[in-house]
């Protein structure tokens, strides 16, 4: 199992593509959001706006690393039979997953990280050393139901829908979740949207964290329905393609 | 256990068509089987059965007396699939480095590698293998975990005569170790040099089952070609053994269960018979007139 979980690290850290998109992409918006918007007096979560844009692009890395290495590669998987081979080793199909989602959840570690490492070298943010670590450990954990939301898009789509679906996804939960622009500045109905979101609170989290508060328990909870819906869903459509 | 693999009374359907219809079939220990048919037989169903990839309707199957799963589970089975693919992005080396770990005794990368060769391969990428590497690699992957019973479905599709050769060397090496064998092919003539027994599937059934030189028996032992200057398969089927005829412009072949009386009795009947040749029948020839009847 733990080689297989390297396995699958080694082949998403090969895929430049991959990693053009989840790493490079929220550094870049995060240099661009923050030059345009960095100066705006009255930001969310009473944070400098620096850093809720640091974290929002975080956010929006760690969700977005974790949909791209479920969804399309299990569709990819599915298509070219490998999914099916597997099926014939002694590895378990729970610990398959696990291996798919340990692997994916990791390499949201450098699209996180890297967001960080831009706002302290290029803005000059500074935060209490003990934020940076746990930042990045809800940020990781946070992303659970989007990577359960992965594997119930690898499940439905083909190799080449996948990418599409995937794509929607991540830009839809994104922009309405306040990542792009916060949840303060947007209509109230779309707020509640918002705060209904899996992208919005997983945010949150290190909101709050970079604020020097604990992680909301509203937003845990969120998160964790999100979670067990999505990986019911998956289950539920694995089965009905295993038989 | 003297049973490593059996389907008992398997039945599959796929909505209104009944891929598997009633399917009997055993592998002993170390032997070698054939699964012999033309497409659309059931033989992809048979062993996606047999490997607990899919759920029989009704009747068993089992591997070393228990679920297929369980012995999936435990590494007792390697395997290749038809539509088996690869996974891509990783190195031909790292598959099977990262496979061989899920197995309890497995044998070495360097091994399996040179079993399926893929010497000077190990550092390509699986997605830029060509269609014949990828059918070697797939079955390496078959043979990491040295499994007691290896399944194989059309293993040699597109692999060229000399990686043929070579396959079937190393599979013969694995079942003189003790490895049981099961494969499927319509390469008829990999089945008559390979397997100890040939079972024949025809309609989701079995056709025939027994040793290859059973199976060529069992519908005319011999072909006798011939050139006639005069043409006449009525007469030509009542020669003593003849089972069938069929011609070819000028030329006659016969199937015949007795060569030595046919010969007399053609030779004595038409006496410019010329060009003539007697061959012991191709397994094709058996397996033809098996599914047609």
């Amino acid at each position: 199992m733990t080689a297989y979980l390297t396995l699958e690290l080694r082949r998403a850290l090969r895929d430049r593509r991959y990693l053009a998109l989840v790493v490079g992409w929220p550094v870049a918006a995060y240099l661009l959001f923050s030059t345009v918007f960095g100066s705006a007096a009255d930001r969310a979560e009473g944070l400098d706006p620096h850093v809720e844009i640091m974290v929002a692009m975080a956010a929006f890395g760690a969700m977005g690393a974790v949909l791209m290495a479920t969804g399309p590669r299990l569709a990819t998987d599915r298509q070219s039979g490998w999914a099916r081979q597997l099926r014939l080793t002694p590895l378990t199909a729970p610990a398959a997953l696990l291996a798919r989602v340990g692997a994916a959840m990791v390499v949201t570690l450098p699209a996180v990280c890297l967001t960080f490492v831009a706002a302290v070298a290029v803005k000059g943010v500074t935060l209490p050393a003990w934020e940076w670590p746990v930042m990045v450990v809800v940020l990781l954990v946070g992303t659970a139901p989007f990577a359960a939301l992965g594997l119930v898009i690898g499940n439905l789509a083909d190799g080449d829908s996948a990418m599409g679906m995937t794509t929607i996804a991540y830009f839809a939960l994104a922009a309405l979740g306040g990542l792009w622009m916060p949840p303060k500045v947007l209509p109230a109905g779309m707020r509640a949207v918002a705060h209904t979101l899996p992208s919005n609170r997983l945010a949150e989290l290190a909101w709050r964290v970079a604020a020097g508060h604990a992680p909301p328990l509203a937003a845990v909870g969120v998160l964790a329905a999100w979670s067990g819906v999505l990986a019911l869903g998956a289950v539920g459509l694995a089965r009905r393609f295993a038989s | 256990m003297s049973c490593i693999a059996s389907l008992t009374a398997v039945e599959k359907s796929f909505g209104t068509v009944r891929a598997v219809d009633g399917l009997t079939l055993a592998v002993a220990p170390g032997e070698i089987v054939a699964l012999l048919g033309p497409n659309g037989a059931g033989k992809t169903t048979a062993i996606s059965l047999l490997l607990g990839l899919l759920a029989p309707d009704r009747g068993e199957a089992a591997l070393f007396g228990g679920p297929p799963r369980d012995a999936v589970s435990r590494g007792r089975v390697g395997a290749m699939l038809q539509d088996g693919g690869m996974l891509d992005g990783v190195r031909v080396g790292e598959l099977l480095g990262a496979l061989r770990s899920l197995y309890p005794a497995p044998m070495t990368v360097e091994r399996a590698v040179n079993l399926a060769q893929l010497r000077g391969l190990e550092r390509r990428r699986t997605d830029r293998l060509s269609g014949g590497q990828a059918q070697r690699l797939k079955v390496a992957c078959a043979l990491i975990g040295n499994p007691e019973l290896i399944v194989l479905d059309e293993p040699t599709a597109a692999m060229d005569v000399e990686a043929r050769r070579s396959f079937w060397d190393a599979i013969r090496e694995q079942a003189s170790a003790g490895r049981s064998v099961l494969f499927s092919t319509h390469y008829l003539e990999e089945a008559d040099a390979t397997a100890d027994r040939v079972v024949v599937i025809g309609g989701g059934r079995v056709v025939a089952d027994g040793p290859p030189a059973e199976i060529k028996a069992t519908v005319g032992m011999r072909v006798v070609r011939v050139t006639l200057a005069h043409l006449e398969p009525a007469q030509l089927a009542c020669l003593p053994g003849v089972t069938s005829v069929s011609t070819h412009g000028a030329r006659a072949e016969l199937r015949t269960t007795d060569s030595d009386a046919t010969l007399r009795a053609l030779l004595s009947g038409w006496p410019t018979a010329r060009d003539i040749e007697v061959a012991g029948a191709a397994l094709e020839d058996a397996f033809l007139a098996l599914v047609a009847a």
